[in-house]
């Protein structure tokens, strides 16, 4: 039980001195031992979320738990983190390996200097920077500086691990590269991570789960196939996927839903996927690139205004109701620029949402 | 967090309290005292009169006028020839910080010690620079001993003093000009007066607004300089006499500290004045 | 061949007039203090003296105790500088690095008081430290200086360029505030402290009316005090005169050739925020 919820957040409310509601009710909890992906666009709280954990900042209703002890009034040096901010921060006037040991020289539990550098010398050796100890971070790379942050953040042996975008400031082969190390570290070491990103891709690959945030409100909190398959709204739907979900504006009139050049029958669609009755009226149905597909005998017929290449597949973009739309295909299907062809969608894969962004199928 | 409100006390406390003392409380001091007469022990409370006495005194009159005229003529002066040789400096010419280091020197030594050499140099007989003058068949007024003369050397005194710190502004300023700019201009053949006048000033605008409030400010409270030049007095039978010098003179030698304090109210009212002025003219030059 | 630029050669004209016109009075100090009596009052006026009157140094140090003013000097600048370095230092961090209620009403009042001259307090702080029975003493020279609201606006804009994560991740690395400002942020405004100390120091050094005031006994007279003094009394002695003025000036010029660049660099900077 204690393990289910290692890290556990209740009903977090944070208000500005300005009237800035940054996070209005959140609540979630963490396994031990998990990597978690706390994940949005700026401005949807996360990263105020992960200042709050770490005690640089104060909630303004709602509680805090690590291992089933409170800490929300607990200051930040006796909550036993680790944090790794964007910028590194690395302090520049000491080496890297003074860099290291600082958390074991400071505070309360001060450690020998020498007992410091060894334990030191074990997280730099771990981050496989043991070769740059005596170096300042002026004179490092940003991909090494990041290693020098994590060993850093993990040499205190916290029991949370707390990570603010720490690859944005990264090329994106680098990027890539990194992300993996970090995960396989984490997970070699044991210890329970938080990891706020923006990038829903990078929060896909090493994220045992992904909680999405909006607007200072939880999205979606579930396993990353899942933000896939079964979104819980409309947001989620376009922030999850690339390239980007199609959205179409529809009405549902009597047994028919009815898009400007095409039309579905509702008895076509699965009906265990309706999440409840639908009245008619105006909704948006949604389908992502790799669902809608040329057919001929296809019930949507487009104008193929544009092909964009990535690698092994391309894009076909068209035009529906004055809107872009994408349609994801391979490399080799005999399709042109300037084409007109006809594109099936599949209906299993679809979704409807309310104007108000609530999923309904 | 709520912990933060006592170590943030606790480490602006010596701040806090030295300010308390001898910042606000010497200001409202100050204040009270005016509307008081008296001696320094017996102070009684005598409304208006030492502000009436003071629109009264022929001396105060004099020390105002001279304050006035100081600021009014030496920080324009001393502001153009510092942006003169400021941009001669960063723009024609090389070994810069040799030029800096050598404009800079008077503002790190002792005015005293300077206003020495400066009576010296400028004494009516035999001095250094009436004997050039002489030389070259210019007049040589007694700059020193004659009262008519007092103001017109604080003046170049004050003009001289002030070169050091304005340069060193200036030089910081123009070096933050982008560059990019001039490389423009270069393109399209503008001259170095237009590269001056268009580009430069504009840029320095901010700068010069600054450097016009500290040199105003610093001019109305000119004492040491006087003190330096004439040994002491305010020049010949204080010709030379400054608000400092007045309120100076009220507080320690004639002991009517309420007088004096009213002074330095007056004094600190004129500056506020001026310095709203000043700025008020330079957002519209701004502007522009 | 190579065109002369009118322009350039003008330039450096004006230049050199002016420096010389900023030079020449102290080097004219140092020679008029090795001069005779006779040498300066001379018509034509002499520029290098015959012989070089080192005696007239002994004279100024047996008319006046220089050595004392200098010691006096030296001490009061010393505390005045360590202490507001200090007060200055520790205001400076809470201001930029800590939370709290009120943090903006000090920082008006703070600013409101720098725009205020120091000749309008100076009196009434005179008037303090006379009924603490403190003059001619070194506590009453240095007591209202001991902090100093313009460093510490200075300190704050300096302190306020360092990110504040560094802050942050030392917090969460387990340092104590005390801890943080020692092992991180004085290390790292190492420039900016020395500056502020530097002018701190050649300000106090130079000091004048508030030791005017403050002191009237010659053995706790200030450097700057004890040579106007001594000026009025050695009458036409100049050239006792100027060799006192350069015993006073010469150590702040030496003090300035070594550090000039960071003297010009602090002044520079602090108020280019103007």
């Amino acid at each position: 039980m204690g393990n289910d919820k290692f890290v556990e957040v209740k009903n977090l409310k944070k208000v500005y001195n300005n009237g800035h509601e940054a996070i209005k009710d959140v609540s979630f909890s963490v396994k031990k031992g998990d990597l978690v992906c706390l994940l949005g666009p700026s401005g949807c709280g996360k990263t105020t979320i992960l200042n709050i954990l770490a005690g640089l900042l104060s909630p303004t209703s709602g509680d805090i738990l690590f291992d089933g002890k409170s800490v929300v009034k607990t200051a930040p040096k006796d909550r036993h983190i680790g944090y790794v901010f964007q910028n590194y921060s690395l302090y520049p006037h000491m080496s890297v390996l003074k860099n290291v040991m600082f958390p074991l020289v400071v505070g309360k539990n001060k450690k020998p200097k020498a007992e410091a550098k060894k334990i030191a010398e074990k997280y730099m050796k771990l981050a496989q920077i043991s070769d740059l100890a005596d170096q300042r971070p002026h004179n490092l790379s940003g991909g090494q500086q990041q290693r020098v942050a994590i060993a850093r953040a993990l040499v205190g042996e916290p029991k949370i691990l707390l990570m603010d975008e720490p690859l944005s400031n990264l090329d994106a082969r680098l990027r890539l590269k990194i992300r993996e190390e970090i995960r396989s570290l984490v997970k070699e070491v044991g210890i329970t991570t938080l990891f706020v990103t923006h990038d829903q891709e990078e929060a896909l690959s090493i994220g045992d789960k992904i909680i999405l945030f909006n607007d200072g409100v939880i999205q979606q909190d579930d396993l990353g196939q899942n933000f896939y398959l079964k979104p819980n709204n409309y947001f989620v739907a376009n922030f999850v996927g690339n390239p980007v979900i199609n959205n179409f504006k529809v009405k549902k009139d009597d047994g028919k839903i009815k898009a400007k050049d095409f039309e579905i029958n509702v008895d076509d669609l699965d009906q265990d996927r309706f999440k409840r009755e639908i009245p008619d009226g105006d909704y948006i149905l949604s389908v992502r690139p790799e669902n809608i597909l040329p057919d001929e005998n296809g019930g949507l017929p487009v104008h193929v205004d544009d092909i964009e290449l990535i690698g092994r597949e391309r894009i076909l973009k068209f035009e529906h109701d004055g809107k872009q739309a994408r349609s994801l295909v391979d490399l080799e299907a005999p399709i042109k620029v300037g084409d007109d062809i006809k594109l099936k969608m599949r209906l299993d894969r679809i979704f409807l949402f309310t104007p108000d962004g609530e999923r309904v199928y | 967090m709520k912990t933060n409100q006592k170590k943030a006390w606790l480490f602006l406390a010596p701040t806090i309290i030295f300010v308390t003392f001898f910042s606000i409380y010497p200001i409202l001091r100050a204040f009270v005292m005016s509307f008081q007469s008296g001696s320094l022990i017996n102070l009684s409370w005598s409304g208006l009169s030492n502000y009436q006495y003071l629109f009264k005194d022929p001396e105060f009159w004099l020390a105002i006028k001279n304050t006035a005229l100081y600021a009014l003529i030496s920080v324009p002066i001393g502001l153009a020839i510092s942006i003169l040789l400021a941009w001669i400096i960063f723009s024609k010419v090389k070994h810069k910080s040799f030029f800096e280091t050598t404009f800079f020197m008077p503002y790190v030594t002792s005015t005293i010690a300077i206003g020495i050499v400066f009576r010296y140099i400028f004494n009516g007989d035999y001095g250094l620079l009436n004997f050039v003058l002489r030389c070259l068949h210019l007049p040589a007024p007694i700059w020193i001993d004659d009262p008519s003369m007092s103001l017109t050397t604080i003046i170049i005194f004050g003009i001289w003093t002030s070169l050091a710190f304005n340069i060193v502004i200036l030089m910081g300023a123009l070096r933050n000009i982008d560059p990019n700019f001039y490389t423009v201009a270069d393109m399209y053949g503008a001259s170095g007066a237009e590269k001056f006048w268009r580009i430069t000033m504009p840029e320095l605008i901010p700068t010069l607004a600054f450097l016009l409030t500290m040199n105003i400010i610093g001019a109305f409270k000119v004492y040491t300089s006087v003190y330096a030049l004439f040994n002491g007095q305010a020049g010949v039978g204080n010709s030379g006499t400054t608000a400092v010098f007045y309120i100076y003179n009220k507080f320690q030698i004639v002991g009517t500290p309420g007088v004096a304090m009213a002074a330095t109210v007056v004094l600190f009212l004129i500056i506020l004045f001026i310095t709203f002025l000043q700025r008020k003219m330079m957002k519209k030059i701004g502007e522009n | 061949m190579k065109r002369i630029r009118w322009g350039v050669v003008l330039g450096y004209i004006i230049l050199v007039i002016f420096a010389i016109i900023t030079v020449f009075p102290f080097i004219y100090m140092i020679l008029g203090g090795l001069m005779s009596f006779q040498e300066t009052t001379s018509i034509p006026p002499t520029i290098i003296p015959k012989h070089f009157e080192w005696g007239n140094y002994a004279k100024v140090f047996a008319q006046a105790p220089f050595a004392r003013y200098f010691f006096n000097t030296f001490v009061t600048a010393s505390i005045t500088t360590i202490v507001s370095l200090f007060n200055s230092l520790l205001g400076a961090f809470a201001m930029v690095n800590l939370q709290f209620k009120g943090k903006r009403f000090i920082q008006i009042i703070l600013l409101s008081l720098l725009m205020v001259p120091g000749e309008a307090i100076i009196f009434t702080n005179y008037n303090t430290i006379a009924r603490m029975g403190l003059l001619n003493t070194y506590i009453g020279l240095v007591l209202p200086f001991l902090t100093s609201i313009f460093y510490m606006y200075y300190l704050q804009s300096y302190f306020g360029s360092i990110s504040s994560t560094i802050y942050k991740a030392a917090m969460i690395d387990g340092a104590s505030d005390w801890e943080y400002i020692w092992k991180i942020l004085v290390p790292m405004s190492k420039g900016g402290l020395f500056t502020v100390g530097l002018l701190s120091f050649i300000s106090g050094w130079n000091s004048f009316l508030w030791p005017l005031l403050v002191t009237n006994e010659d053995s706790m007279r200030l450097l700057n005090n004890g040579l106007s003094a001594f000026a009025s009394d050695a009458g036409s002695e100049t050239q006792l005169q100027l060799a006192a003025a350069t015993l006073t000036v010469l150590p702040i010029l030496i003090l300035y050739l070594i550090f000039r660049k960071q003297i010009i660099r602090g002044v520079v900077r602090n108020d280019l925020k103007g």
